[in-house]
């Protein structure tokens, strides 16, 4: 069945309408400087092409559109073809042209709903985007980041082999993107693997299951939300002491990570226990009714620091468990998110490796839409949102490597961007947000210089 | 002996290969058995004037492998007709003597050349184009012709006139209405085209009937209304297609003109749907069903038909017929989308450039567009062909559509659907 | 008591308590042991991490950060098949109560000394039966030792109770903090053959294991007023109820095989000294038995028709046993290392009253509370209890514990 491609994306609020993207197309494609025959088409967007007419100037940046081949899973131009001449394939996804077959009907055009193939009048013959075999001539030319190349289909295709070790239907909140999260690691991780999910959303979802029916495929518990890492430190020990191979997982939450659990989690790192321990990190106890942790950030409302006369909020900064299990010097630690799913799975990868040697430490920024109250859909945007503004930091450490930023930036958004996507923060005052910005700023400081100290 | 088969599709043309898709989309397993009664795999009528003009080699049309249908699980059964159809017993007898039980069944038969009563037709040689035998033969003969005869002005009659032109021989188009490509454009467009056709040494006549056929020594006399007459040493029928439904006598399928179909192309007996140019279904512009034998709509058509078939959810109501084409003559690139028709009350935008051989022509009701339909200026048919399904309310744009509508179709795609 | 079949091979050594728990601890061979010192179990747990690093030992040693991931670690090293083996005691106890608490619900057959030690606060690192005491409701079973010997060969013994498969509970050998963890004495020291022999096949987690090649949920969540839940809680529930009631007759069966292997037989519920034509009787736990004894020796060489009643299985409650020692008692006297603070009492005072009320009569009796926090109880003590114990037969019977240390 459907198999993932990568494909180009257009973030319309990064796009300045400088039309590079056009002109390396058209270079790339006609060896020309015609923009009007680049197979993409950058538009301005939703009412301000009026707009524009009416006081004479350019539309702003964020306010432009694409005229683009999508690649579409179930091509219309493809099946409206009379002469076979379009054809999508199956590794790449690519819609490729056939011109030795093409009759120049332009049925194709009339099939497409998007404008993704259409009439080059210079050549007589319609003319689309094929992502220049992979290494698309628009996006390396997009100064802005607005057009990417998303190189992640490996991922899915890859995972969507391995077998679904979850049982179907989850009972996650509505938008939680933990389910994905579990479902790919534990896919990656595979068979041979002791899964422990202290109490938190993830049992919560059914991953251990109800009254003698199990979650999962691979032999799965409770641990108490204080010992998770002691338990699979006795189990992991045991199997080695058999000589069997088994990867012993947690998937924990901050709560059982940072607070109640951070002894036993601190003690097997200490040790050098052979544990891949992941934690989703959604900066509270969001499953017993969205109560405070040491990892919910300062600012945040939350049901033991709710919005009053007194008080707005939590009134402490985060404690930054993944800093702290550096100072472990475990052999793997990596913060991570589930929108850089690429990034997720280097360092899922990297961590299981470890985790067979030593202990391997994976903290996964994980957004609660019922929690911090933003819209079920935004979930993705929100834990980009933190990634470009420095609010959460994507990096990597091992002892021989040290810590390594992994995705750097290089002009980091203003924390509000991120602060005002969800109700959590709704009520900051200025001094909160500014308070909120100089931690981002000190905590991007301290990671840098730790960072710069290779 | 009899076969047995949860799915049994009936023809291998667009409608019907969309139709395999969808089922196969949504039910990956159940048995699926394709009996149509050409011999080829299947090919796509409307690319028939390429392999006669030579644009298009044979061995190269064709849309599906036999691959595919093993990659499909599909019992795939070709040069064999459906002969009789028994909607009591859900059984299909085929042309062999062989039946085959079926489930659900998909008749996607298509169309066959529509052949006018003319007096003396059984007396002459002619030729028709609907299948690629059809055109194997015809650009065998057009390559003797010297002094050529089509019969219809339509997009096949026009399409075989230009490849007869460019084989050098002297044609002359007759059709019995006032234009050429009556279906598709106005008066004005075709009477554009037309003079392309006539710059490049074709004989157009409309308005006249051909009264008469009788062989003669080159091969036909053609006698038209009025006393003339043309002699032809190649005689090309075209006037038209019409669904052939001889084996659904007595099967209590209703029939008009094609297969009556609903919004699901189900035809009005259990468990048999009906798609493509057989059917006869939602028109978009009326409150009746009508044949509208056209590529895009056979696929969409294919495409409901299988995701009902197949129990698919996600299937939607067929939107209703929309004609729709596309027409390449002489290097010039025509677009037609939508109902040519201004109806009371509508609003016709016309813009015409002769010196650059440029027309457009757009219908609006209440600020929707109703049809559009270009020569030499190009837009995105399949953005127009949602700006009509769709009803957009262009009234503050409808200047702007016509000015410029390729910018300005992409932006209403960008602002309502992208 | 069950004959003897043959005469073992006999190896005599001179060591404490806790050494002898590490002794027995390597005769049973465990896969792993998990540990975190505490006064006054430290000397046990680093006997088993030195025969561990001599190599007489084969077992796993993880030096967890506290005893909350000792008992945390075996839950996992159990589930995945390990025979498992911790000590703690005390504060140590208190830490570990979450996983202590679920070790038995989730039937895993770990086994724990607990080197007892009296509660804090008052501040105090001295022994006292405190810490067992206070988690005697929690579902695990609790036998406590007289002697060295009986230290060890009732820690070997305390695997096999727990791995048999009616009943499939933990277990906690309990030792006398100071008085049996410190005490040195002779003791014979089997054979590892005959322990081998003795200890049968491992198989601990054929109940519910994590094991990628045997996949399953352990645990799931239950309970609740809907569905399932509340029949397979109560299932889950007295299936525990049941492994306890069960343990009554293993233990018994265990002692007895040990005895026909090894020549040594102890009482497995509870030891019945000198109460053949005994009129009133003391209970003791423990240790303080042996001075208890040698003051109901003296007794009745002065004539007094005096026996003791000594508990060492203390959970379950042995009652049947208890309810047939007392069939011909007249007065009672119940000497506890603890303390009982909801009914002003001692502990085991509080649960005879029970097995009393099974015995359909009236039994006049009295609680004595002594040997707090490493104070010991001497056979001067046990003559004041013996006769405040007959003085039961005529007199009224005081409403408030004796305290025996009290003006010491």
């Amino acid at each position: 069945m459907g198999r993932a491609q990568n494909t180009l994306a257009f973030d319309a609020a990064k796009c300045d309408g400088c039309n590079k993207c056009l002109q390396a197309c058209a270079q790339a494609k006609t060896g020309t400087d015609d923009i009007a025959r680049a197979r993409l088409q950058v538009l301005p967007a939703a009412g301000s092409f009026e707009l524009a007419l009416c006081l004479q100037v350019l539309p702003a940046a964020g306010s432009f559109e694409l005229a683009l081949c999508r690649q579409c899973g179930d091509p219309k131009c493809v099946s409206v073809c009379p002469a076979g001449a379009l054809g999508k394939d199956a590794d790449s996804g690519v819609i490729a042209w056939d011109g030795s077959k093409c009759v120049d009907c332009l049925l194709c055009t009339v099939g497409c709903a998007y404008a993704g193939i259409a009439l080059d009048g210079a050549t007589g013959h319609v003319a689309k985007c094929d992502l220049c075999d992979g290494t698309p001539a628009c996006t390396a030319a997009c100064p802005t980041g607005a057009l990417s190349y998303v190189t992640t289909a490996r991922i899915y295709n890859e995972v969507g082999d391995w077998e679904d070790l979850f049982a179907p239907g989850l009972a996650g909140c509505q938008g939680c993107n933990t389910e994905l999260l579990m479902r790919h690691t534990l896919r990656r991780v595979g068979p041979d693997t002791v899964l422990a999910t202290p109490p938190g959303c993830v049992p919560g979802m059914g991953s251990v299951g109800y009254n003698g029916l199990a979650g999962t495929k691979v032999p799965v518990f409770h641990p108490l939300l204080t010992n998770t890492a002691a338990m699979l430190t006795g189990i992991k020990r045991q199997y080695k002491r058999k000589g069997r191979e088994i990867t012993a997982l947690a998937i924990a939450g901050d709560g059982g990570a940072s607070d109640v659990g951070f002894q036993s989690l601190s003690g097997a790192a200490e040790r050098g226990e052979q544990i891949l321990f992941m934690v989703v990190d959604n900066e509270g106890y969001m499953n017993t009714g969205m109560q405070r942790s040491s990892c919910t950030p300062y600012g945040a409302w939350t049901s033991t620091t709710p919005v009053g006369r007194e008080s707005k909020g939590k009134t402490q900064d985060a404690k930054n468990m993944p800093l702290l299990m550096v100072n472990h010097r475990c052999a793997y630690v990596a913060t991570a998110s589930t929108a850089y799913m690429e990034d997720l799975y280097a360092k899922l990868d990297k961590a299981i490796e470890a985790s067979q040697t030593g202990f391997a430490y994976l903290h996964v920024y994980s957004p609660c839409t019922t929690g911090w109250r933003f819209p079920t859909e935004k979930n993705m945007e929100v834990a980009r949102k933190a990634v470009e503004t420095n609010f959460v930091m994507l990096w990597e450490y091992t002892p021989a490597q040290g810590l390594q930023l992994t995705r750097p930036l290089d002009d980091p958004q203003p924390v509000t961007e991120y602060l005002k996507v969800m109700g959590r923060f709704r009520h900051l005052t200025q001094e909160q947000v500014q308070h909120i910005q100089a931690k981002v700023e000190e905590n991007r400081a301290f990671v840098e210089q730790m960072a710069q100290q290779r | 002996m009899t076969d047995q088969t949860r799915y049994l599709v009936v023809g291998s043309s667009h409608a019907a290969i969309e139709a395999i898709a969808a089922i196969r989309m949504h039910d990956p397993e159940g048995s699926l058995t394709l009996v149509t009664r050409d011999s080829h795999l299947p090919y796509s009528p409307t690319v028939l004037p390429y392999v006669v003009s030579g644009r298009s080699a044979p061995e190269r049309v064709f849309l599906r492998s036999e691959e595919f249908f093993t990659a499909q699980h599909v019992a795939y059964r070709p040069g064999n007709a459906l002969a009789k159809l028994d909607t009591q017993g859900n059984k299909a007898q085929l042309a062999d003597g062989s039946e085959v039980h079926y489930e659900k069944l998909l008749l996607a038969t298509g169309a066959s050349p529509a052949i006018p009563p003319i007096p003396g037709i059984d007396t002459v040689p002619y030729h028709v184009l609907r299948t690629l035998d059809d055109a194997l033969k015809l650009k065998a003969a057009i390559a003797g012709s010297r002094q050529a005869v089509v019969l219809g002005g339509g997009l096949v009659g026009m399409h075989a006139a230009e490849n007869l032109v460019a084989a050098g021989a002297q044609v002359t188009v007759v059709e019995m209405q006032d234009q050429v490509l009556g279906g598709y454009f106005d008066a004005c467009a075709a009477d554009f085209i037309a003079r392309a056709f006539v710059a490049h040494g074709a004989n157009i006549v409309t308005g006249r009937r051909v009264v008469g056929l009788a062989p003669s020594a080159a091969g036909a006399t053609i006698r038209l209304e009025g006393g003339d007459s043309i002699e032809a040493d190649l005689l090309l029928v075209a006037t038209g297609v019409k669904p052939e439904l001889a084996y659904l006598a007595g099967s209590g399928v209703a029939v008009a003109q094609g297969i009556c179909v609903d919004n699901a192309m189900r035809t009005n007996v259990a468990n048999v749907w009906a798609a493509g140019d057989c059917a006869q279904a939602k028109d978009f512009y009326q409150d009746a069903i009508t044949l509208n034998a056209i590529l895009p709509d056979a696929t969409e058509q294919g495409r409901i038909a299988g995701m009902a078939m197949a129990g698919d959810p996600g299937r939607r109501d067929y939107a209703g017929g929309v004609p729709l084409n596309t027409y390449h003559f002489f290097g010039q690139h025509a677009i037609s989308v939508g109902s040519g028709v201004v109806p009371p009350g509508g609003v016709e935008q016309l813009r015409v450039d002769e010196a650059n051989g440029r027309y457009l022509r757009a219908i609006f009701q209440d600020g929707r567009l109703l049809g559009i339909f270009g020569i030499g200026t190009f837009f995105d048919g399949g953005i127009m062909w949602q700006l009509i399904l769709r009803r957009v309310d262009l009234s503050a744009s409808m200047d702007r559509l016509v000015a410029d509508p390729l910018a300005t179709g992409r932006e209403f795609m960008s602002r309502l659907w992208r | 008591m069950s004959a003897v079949l043959e005469k073992p091979k006999q190896k005599y050594i001179v060591c404490e308590g806790n050494e002898a728990a590490a002794l027995a601890v390597a005769l049973a061979r465990p896969d792993m042991v998990s540990v975190y010192p505490i006064t006054p179990q430290s000397s046990l747990v680093e006997h088993v991490a030195k025969l561990i690093a001599d190599g007489r030992m084969d077992a796993e040693i993880v030096d967890a950060e506290g005893e909350h991931s000792v008992l945390s670690v075996l839950h996992g090293a159990a589930l995945a098949g390990g025979r498992t083996y911790t000590a703690t005691c005390g504060p140590g106890l208190a830490f570990m109560f979450e996983p202590y608490f679920r070790t038995s619900g989730m039937r895993l057959p770990i086994v724990m000394s607990i080197v007892t030690r009296d509660g804090i606060t008052p501040q105090s690192v001295w022994g006292g039966h405190q810490d067992a005491m206070t988690v005697r409701e929690v579902g695990w079973v609790q036998i406590y030792c007289e002697s060295v010997q009986e230290v060890l060969d009732t820690t070997i013994m305390a695997f096999k109770i727990a791995e048999h498969h009616d009943v499939m509970l933990p277990v906690n050998i309990c030792l006398d903090g100071n008085y049996l963890s410190y005490g040195a004495s002779r003791i014979t020291l089997p054979e590892q053959d005959e322990v081998d022999a003795f200890m049968g096949v491992k198989d601990v987690n054929w109940h519910a294991a994590l094991d990628p090649l045997r996949p399953m949920a352990v645990d799931p969540l239950t309970g609740g007023a809907t569905g399932k839940g509340p029949a397979t809680f109560v299932r889950y529930r007295k299936g525990q109820c049941r492994g306890m009631q069960n343990a009554l007759r293993v233990i018994a069966e265990v002692h007895d095989e040990f005895a026909q292997r090894f020549g040594r037989h102890y009482a497995p519920l509870l030891e019945e000294y000198a109460m053949e034509d005994a009129e009133f009787a003391l209970m003791t736990l423990g240790s303080m038995s042996g001075a208890a004894k040698d003051a109901v020796d003296e007794a009745r060489a002065a004539g007094r028709k005096v026996g003791i009643i000594k508990l060492k299985t203390f959970s379950p409650f042995p009652v049947a046993a208890l309810v047939s020692a007392l069939a011909n008692v007249k007065a009672l006297g119940v000497v506890d290392r603890s303390v009982g603070f909801r009914w002003n009492c001692g502990p085991m005072y509080q649960e005879t009253l029970g097995a009393l009320y099974r015995l359909g009569r009236h039994v006049p009796s009295a609680s004595f509370i002594g040997g707090l926090a490493g104070a010991d109880i001497t056979v001067e003590h046990f003559h004041r209890v013996i006769e405040q114990t007959e003085a039961l037969l005529h007199g009224p019977a005081p409403t408030e514990p004796i305290w025996i240390n009290e003006h010491d």
